[in-house]
């Protein structure tokens, strides 16, 4: 699972209000070379929850000095482009889980495939 | 109600997956020319998911647009992430996914598997809602009406024979790599991806087109169809005889014969209260004097008993289902041939013969479910019942019915 993916995925636990973002829990962490693309880059930083990204770099040790919140004008920011497109496509969780926020329910991360599947009783 | 009918989709639909799925990585599931051109049409940038992706095999196309897939069948996930894949698992009436952040969504042969006309609504729903205002959701659920099948009913049964001796040659020759590529490591596997991609994009089309010309047209295929519809409460009484004339399903078949051993091996599995009725029947064909069989339809008739729904054996060559692309020219389809009219020839038999189960293995369980949509189905399920989405364009594609929708504002009071 990359964190580009961590972004879009909430918790829908019946009576769960806000699932998100999902904290990450990684007993194993990949950083896997992806072509860097500085457009395509530039064309997700809008689409992605920054503080989500950011919160989950840092649960994996990968926030480098990432900020806090998202710079002016990062098209022309190559650097800051390329710890974007570490953390949004590079680093990758394998194994572990993600909670829920709110009512702490585990969804395991295995093969680097999150099961997000919910038991009868909770949907 | 709710619960039989997801009890139905797991033991109908996912679980026949769970089974099956290893037979997908065959280069006969491979993208529709439309469902690909839609995503090489998005923007750039763009933000997709492949809401029941299986294998993933459209989640490879535009390098420019991030995709990602979820599937509930891991065996198919598992492959898909193989591929270099972004996948999860889910259940498609509760994604777990934040609102409105696609810019379009796949629903690709998906609908179609959901038992109840309030959950095929309730999916549709839940991808829109993923879905951000202005994006677009494509759907492909398999058709009614269709050229050289006949259903009598819309819910039905369709068997899979999950044996890979009944794909075609061609199809073994490739289903090789790919397998191997699912033993290596991620990295290497998503080194390969391109490679294998290439391999597939520049042969898979002129193969098809090759096999078709070239093969020996005397096939033979069977198929079992049979319904219930859980819409109307459990309806057994009546029957569905499901007459398939299909072409597309005889050049899925295998040229070298094999079939007709199956066909032989496995002839008669109906269990219980069920009696199977053959028909066999050869269309005429513009690629040769091919000789469709489709023989041991399931008849339920009389069966009122609900326990007696699903004790089949059974298996069938590989069938033209709404996930596999024919191995024909678009053209040649269109081109004369209407096996509407009925089947020539078509002979019925009746065949009790007990099981003689050696096969047990997938004894009732890889029937798949399906509802097929009747023609403007589909675009009206999303105008009376789906609000937040706007039908733009409706249309008829390899046997299924396809609608392009856009998530519009609704402004709430």
């Amino acid at each position: 699972m990359k964190l580009l993916t961590h972004n879009m995925l909430t918790s829908h636990v019946k009576g769960v209000t806000k699932g998100y973002p999902l904290l990450i829990k990684a007993t194993e962490v990949k950083v896997n070379e992806v072509e860097f693309n500085p457009q395509f880059v530039s064309r997700m930083i809008p689409k992605v929850e920054w503080s989500c990204l950011v919160q989950a770099a840092e649960q994996l040790g990968h926030r480098q000095d990432l900020p806090g919140e998202l710079v002016p004008d990062y098209e022309k920011n190559e650097e800051f482009l390329k710890k974007v497109h570490r953390v949004l496509l590079e680093v990758e969780v394998i194994e572990g889980c993600l909670q829920c926020p709110e009512s702490g329910r585990e969804f395991p991360i295995s093969r680097g495939i999150p099961n997000m599947l919910l038991n009868e009783d909770e949907v | 109600m709710e619960e039989a009918a997801s009890q139905l989709e797991r033991d109908h639909v996912h679980s026949v997956y769970d089974k099956i799925a290893p037979y997908f990585n065959d280069s006969r599931y491979k993208a529709w020319p439309k469902v690909r051109q839609f995503l090489l049409d998005l923007e750039a940038g763009s933000i997709v998911a492949d809401i029941g992706c299986g294998n993933g095999k459209y989640l490879h196309i535009n390098k420019e647009v991030f995709k990602l897939g979820c599937d509930v069948c891991r065996p198919l996930v598992d492959f898909a992430w193989s591929q270099g894949h972004e996948v999860q698992m889910c259940d498609g009436l509760h994604l777990p996914y934040r609102d409105g952040c696609f810019d379009a969504v796949l629903s690709i042969a998906v609908i179609h598997h959901l038992s109840t006309k309030e959950r095929r609504i309730r999916a549709i729903k839940e991808m829109a809602r993923t879905l951000r205002v202005g994006g677009r959701i494509m759907i492909y659920v398999w058709a009614m009406e269709q050229k050289r099948r006949k259903f009598e009913k819309q819910d039905i049964f369709v068997p899979w024979n999950p044996n890979p001796q009944s794909s075609s040659g061609f199809s073994r020759e490739h289903a090789k790599p790919r397998r191997r590529a699912t033993a290596q490591s991620v990295s290497e596997a998503i080194d390969n991806t391109d490679k294998h991609r290439k391999v597939r994009s520049t042969s898979s089309v002129a193969d098809e087109e090759d096999l078709t010309c070239t093969t020996p047209q005397q096939r033979t295929q069977r198929l079992w169809f049979f319904s219930r519809s859980l819409d109307s409460v459990f309806d057994f009484g009546s029957l569905a005889i499901s007459r398939s004339s299909s072409r597309d399903l005889s050049t899925l078949s295998s040229p070298t014969g094999e079939n007709e051993g199956n066909k032989a091996t496995h002839r008669g599995r109906g269990r219980g209260l069920i009696k199977q009725v053959s028909s066999f029947f050869s269309p005429p064909s513009v690629i040769g004097s091919e000789e469709d069989v489709f023989d041991s339809v399931t008849d339920l008739n009389g069966t009122e008993n609900q326990s007696a729904s699903v004790s089949l054996t059974q298996e069938c060559g590989s069938l033209a289902l709404p996930d596999l692309v024919p191995f024909q020219k678009e053209h040649l389809k269109q081109s004369g041939d209407e096996s509407d009219g009925g089947p020539p020839g078509k002979e019925l038999q009746e065949s009790t013969q007990s099981p003689q189960g050696s096969e047990g293995q997938v004894e009732g369980s890889c029937l798949r479910y399906y509802h097929v949509f009747r023609e403007g189905e589909l675009a009206e399920l999303i105008e009376n019942y789906v609000e937040e989405l706007h039908v733009k364009q409706t249309y008829f594609d390899h046997a299924n019915w396809c609608v392009v929708a856009e998530k519009v504002q609704l402004w709430k009071i």
